[in-house]
């Protein structure tokens, strides 16, 4: 005897037994974790589950509603594993993934005060920006101090990584500057956070 | 350790050409997913659901194709997918390409 679970796979009502719901859960987790930095990881999914389901339903009639284990595993292997890579000219060596990719030093445009020099440093130090910002600032008023002189190393320092980082343009770029681990929507989102919480804190003052 | 077989030396190779067969499968006809795994099944391209989704989204980002919903007679609605004015000079690039290393293969080390 089998416990079954029924859950709703895109919109289509499905009975499985215990076993096999929990390897399609596993499936569509890894799916969804392969897919990290992917655009369109949703639609994917979506798609996935879709054909899951349809494949479900061809195997089910009058006298049979429930799923067995080895239907499902059958129906996951027939659908494969998520190929995050499809498309791409060059098959990682093994044993990396996406995941490991190393870090680089981009400017990050979304949420940049000036050019996003800051912004790039904050992500490839897993820093706030704003910290990054107040040291520069920090610096700025320091050097002044110091030399009783314009902050001329501190703003030309800011120059030079201008002109010598590169912009990160394509998303793989994005994901890149963050390290692959921070998703792209999840950085953006937070990138908008940061921004609204920053003007938030300033209009009040400015009236 | 064995050596590779041909299967394994060309199958970095066989992932690359895959987007060019399905530029190819979805400029015949109007496809949608099962179509091009089945034509795919029977040859050295066979490929699975897992692959294919994630390429035709890769595909639809870079502009070459297109999917519309349509009514299927069993079942939901299905995404038909059709070439782009740039997915078709992309396969005719393809093609021509395709062509010159044939006949290079062909060509070479025949003095």
């Amino acid at each position: 005897m089998q416990k079954v679970i029924t859950i709703n796979l895109n919109g289509n009502a499905l009975q499985l037994d215990e076993d096999g719901y929990d390897s399609l859960r596993a499936y569509l987790a890894e799916a969804a974790a392969r897919l990290g930095g992917n655009p369109d990881a949703l639609e994917i999914v979506r798609d996935l589950e879709q054909s899951i389901a349809e494949k479900c339903q061809r195997l089910l009639g009058p006298g049979k509603n429930v799923v067995t284990t080895a239907e499902i595993e059958q129906i996951l292997r027939e659908v494969g594993p998520v190929d995050s890579t499809a498309g791409s000219y060059h098959v990682p060596p093994a044993g990396t993934s996406t995941a490991h990719q190393p870090k680089r030093l981009y400017q990050i445009r979304e949420g940049a005060i000036v050019s996003g020099v800051a912004n790039g440093l904050a992500a490839y130090f897993n820093l706030d920006p704003t910290i990054v910002r107040v040291a520069w600032v920090m610096a700025a008023v320091f050097e002044m101090m110091r030399g009783d002189r314009p902050p001329v190393m501190t703003i030309g320092f800011y120059g030079l990584l201008m002109f010598v980082v590169p912009y990160a343009k394509t998303l793989e770029q994005r994901a890149a500057a963050q390290g692959a681990a921070q998703s792209l929507p999840y950085k953006l989102q937070h990138a908008v956070e940061r921004v609204k919480a920053m003007f938030g804190g300033l209009h009040p003052r400015a009236h | 350790m064995n050596a590779p077989t041909i299967q394994e030396k060309f199958a970095s190779i066989r992932k690359g050409l895959l987007e060019f067969l399905i530029l190819k499968i979805i400029a015949s006809d109007k496809v949608y997913v099962a179509d091009m795994l089945r034509r795919l099944s029977t040859t050295e391209f066979a490929t699975q659901e897992g692959t294919l989704y994630p390429l035709l989204s890769k595909m639809r980002r870079e502009g070459a194709v297109d999917y519309e919903w349509q009514e299927s007679d069993a079942g939901p609605p299905r995404k038909y997918y059709k070439l782009t004015a740039k997915g078709k000079s992309q396969l005719d690039e393809l093609t021509e390409y395709w062509a010159y290393i044939n006949q290079t293969l062909d060509n070479v080390g025949q003095g």
